[in-house]
């Protein structure tokens, strides 16, 4: 049954190194299988093999993918001159920037240049999370084992995390630049080009780590330290009392040395792609593919659990011996506790969180009712969904619901316990800058004191709704067909903070407190807690067991 | 002779953790070893460990008189595994998967290869079959038709028997006989102990307090008298 070998042995008797006269004492080929062997392919071959045999079984033919390509430029197209012309309005809206900045107070030009920051910081974090390069699972069991060169095989894969992110960097950067800072023309390109540029140095950055044998972890947590250092930036800035009225106009040299920087930094990582471990690349597809379903099916949750997941420890240092879990209720609450705590991710998120509507405070032309309202919701919703960690994994895994003797409407409403503290923690700082910027500050953290469980029970709600539906009627609309079923779904959770907190929003829009909207947001709140913690319409893995367990007993 | 597997105080496991005592062992040419061991013992980690797909937490592990790297072109070229990877490419074939690992390592006519695999694992009246199509137990048979669908000095499987019925488990056994017959070189992790009766020449116990090295037919009793 031996077989030639495709490539000779080592010579015998060559003395180069000691690996090498062990393998001279081997006999002469101990392979296994009776194979004539030829030239192993070109890793690019493999690729068009795998391509070739998909598209014809798909039935594609080039003018079903040209549809493809034309559908997806002119949807992203319209996307992006949708939100660029919604921002140019709401700059046009802004009152011009004041002569001189009040003490304590921040201009535009920096926000932005902190927003930017926070945007890279939570890319290099992403980038980090899903390798960025990765070889997601048929590939990993496929194609990974074969001898044959693994950059070429592995170079469309290298290529496009920093594609997407040139793409997604020029729209942020051009939208906030036309948007907010007015900017036009060939200024415009400039920054444009230069937060696709920037964009893609950052992510190649982190695949140039990940070559080196930086941890994905370390990838992730220096990208949530940028994300965090925005706030912090931004406070101090605040507090120093000196902010720029604007910010450099790249200029055409800058874009090139980013361009260069790029390119450099592209060689790297393709000439270093052979050198990325198996396990390395098996991992980061497995995130990535975990994160491209979550994104395709419209599951928020799906794409929280595939990011922290894979930066998750595989094992700690101690184990939680949950010393305030008195009973079956402080258990619950404390192993939610220990859930956030160790999600770096999350608490990143509330940090930031803060200070959106903190920062919309202190910015002249943003500290207009629409601005507070807009960066309260925003940051209101994004602290409530990062505290409910242990509600989404029990919604996935309702087992863990389960295990303590306590009824199902019970358990909602003790997960909604560590939402809340958070909830109210990050109530009390929004709204003493709130405060500042309204005046009766009192007034306004007694309304965000009864308003916090309506953000805790959205939080809960959203993290226990039920897969999005796609099997309910499509709606025409003039940006496309709109799934009902989806909406309806993704809706449950925001639908709370739409409405169980109109008196919060009221009080923001008249800029002042008064007792009935107090009374109102009371009786809002235990509406909200009440409505989340109904456990009339079950979660999709309770729906799915439950079908199984059905069928089985059919079955049987 | 040198060994084909030579794993010296072989401690593995995930980061700093080692999951179980260190193993040491060796496996030459035509010599199967058997990992066995109570669930997560940590015989699949030590598998993950040959292949390269972990790094040792202590000791060593060479693999062909080398330091396992399964970056290397020649490690790849030498050493067949079969894990429990239940991934395969949605619109590929059954045969399509087999002539991808063929022709990916240059065996020329692999469709005659390619068909007596077929024929042999059960699978010729799926091979115009997608996987996702197939139940368990014939992804399966597929994964372990395409360790075989290729040249090899060690063939690395976790755990083969999982979701094969009597018959196939018996014809697998017989083909790892061949293969050590042949002068491969043979490292399952498995909780057969008909398989390992049949196929092995050594077991190694993989333990948390220690790891021995038994004779197959003591690996065999053990596995059935308390249950590995």
């Amino acid at each position: 049954m031996t077989g030639a070998a495709a490539t000779p042995r080592t010579p015998p008797g060559d003395p180069a190194t000691a690996a090498d006269d062990a393998r001279d004492e081997l006999p002469d080929d101990p392979r296994v299988g009776d194979f004539d062997l030829g030239e192993v392919p070109s890793a690019r071959s493999i690729r068009r093999f795998t391509a070739q045999a998909a598209r014809s079984r798909a039935g594609a033919s080039i003018g079903s993918l040209l549809t493809d390509v034309y559908t997806t430029v002119t949807s992203v197209v319209i996307s992006v001159l949708i939100v660029l012309g919604v921002v140019q309005q709401l700059g046009d809206s802004l009152p011009p920037a004041p002569p001189v900045h009040a003490p304590g107070g921040l201009s535009l030009p920096m926000l932005v240049a902190l927003v930017l920051l926070a945007a890279a910081g939570a890319l290099l974090s992403t980038a980090g999370r899903l390798g960025p390069v990765g070889a997601e699972g048929a590939q990993a069991a496929w194609w990974l084992p074969l001898p044959v060169d693994r950059r070429a095989l592995l170079r469309p894969a290298a290529l496009r995390v920093p594609v997407v992110a040139a793409l997604a960097g020029a729209a942020v950067v051009v939208v906030l630049e036309a948007g907010l800072l007015t900017g036009g023309g060939a200024g415009l390109v400039r920054a444009g080009l230069l937060g696709a540029l920037g964009a893609a140095v950052v992510v190649l950055g982190a695949a140039v780590a990940q070559t080196r044998g930086v941890p994905r972890r370390r990838i992730a947590l220096a990208g949530d330290l940028a994300l965090v250092a925005a706030p912090v930036l931004a406070a101090l800035v605040v507090l120093a009392g000196r902010t720029p009225a604007s910010l450099p106009s790249p200029s055409w040299p800058v874009v090139v040395g980013a361009a260069v920087l790029a390119s450099l930094l592209a060689v790297v990582v393709d000439r270093r792609l052979g050198v990325l471990p198996g396990r390395t690349l098996r991992e980061g597809g497995s995130v990535a593919t975990q994160a491209v379903g979550a994104v395709v099916s419209l599951d928020s949750r799906e794409l929280g659990r595939a990011l922290s997941g894979g930066v998750a420890a595989s094992a700690r240092r101690r184990s939680s011996r949950l010393r305030t879990a008195r009973g079956p209720a402080t258990a619950l609450v404390t192993a939610d506790l220990v859930v956030l705590r160790r999600s770096v991710r999350h608490l990143v998120q509330v940090v930031v969180a803060a200070g959106l509507p903190v920062l919309a405070t202190v910015v002249p032309q943003l500290a207009s009712p629409v601005g507070v309202l807009v960066a309260v919701l925003l940051g209101g919703w994004m602290a409530s969904s990062a505290s409910a960690e242990g509600a989404r994994w029990a919604e996935v895994a309702p087992v863990l619901d389960r295990l303590l003797p306590l009824g199902d409407r019970t358990v909602r409403r003790l997960r909604m316990v560590v939402p809340g503290v958070v909830a109210l923690a990050w109530s009390l700082v929004v709204f003493a800058a709130v405060g500042r910027w309204a005046g009766a500050t009192l007034d306004w953290l007694l309304l965000a004191v009864v308003a916090a469980p309506v953000w805790a029970a959205a939080a809960v709600r959203a993290a226990y709704r039920p897969a999005p539906r796609w099997d309910k009627p499509l709606v025409a609309t003039p940006a496309g067909a709109l799934p009902t079923g989806v909406l309806q779904v993704i809706a449950r959770g925001p639908d709370l903070v739409a409405f169980c907190l109109l008196p919060l929003w009221v009080a923001i829009g008249l800029g002042t407190v008064t007792t009935w909207m107090v009374t109102a947001q009371v009786w809002l709140s235990v509406i909200a807690v009440m409505v989340a913690s109904s456990t009339a319409e079950k979660g999709w893995m309770e729906r799915l067991l439950e079908e199984q367990d059905q069928r089985k007993g059919g079955a049987a | 002779m040198a060994p084909v597997v030579r794993a010296r105080d072989l401690q593995v496991g995930y980061g700093a953790a080692p999951v179980c005592a260190p193993v040491s062992f060796d496996l030459g040419p035509g010599e199967a070893v058997a990992l066995v061991g109570a669930n997560g013992s940590g015989k699949s980690t030590v598998l993950k460990t040959v292949l390269g797909l972990l790094e040792p937490v202590a000791g060593g592990v060479e693999v062909l008189g080398s330091p396992v790297d399964e970056r290397e072109v020649q490690f790849r070229r030498e050493v067949s595994s079969v894990l429990d990877d239940d991934a395969y490419f949605p619109a590929l074939t059954v045969s399509e998967h087999l002539y991808l690992t063929a022709r990916g390592h240059g065996v020329l006519g692999a469709q005659d290869e390619v068909a007596d695999l077929l024929e042999e694992f059960g699978l010729a009246d799926h091979a115009r079959a997608t996987p996702v199509s197939l139940s368990s137990g014939q992804r399966r048979r597929l994964l372990l038709a395409a360790g075989f669908a290729r040249p090899r000095s060690l063939l690395v499987l976790d755990e083969p028997e999982q979701r094969l019925d009597q018959r196939m488990r018996a014809r697998l056994a017989d083909r790892l006989r061949a293969e050590r017959d042949a002068g491969g070189a043979v490292l399952i992790a498995t909780h057969d102990p008909d398989l390992v009766a049949a196929v092995c020449t050594r077991a190694v116990h993989v333990a948390d307090d220690e790891s021995r090295v038994l004779a197959p037919a003591e690996a065999a009793d053990r596995i059935a008298r308390v249950a590995l």
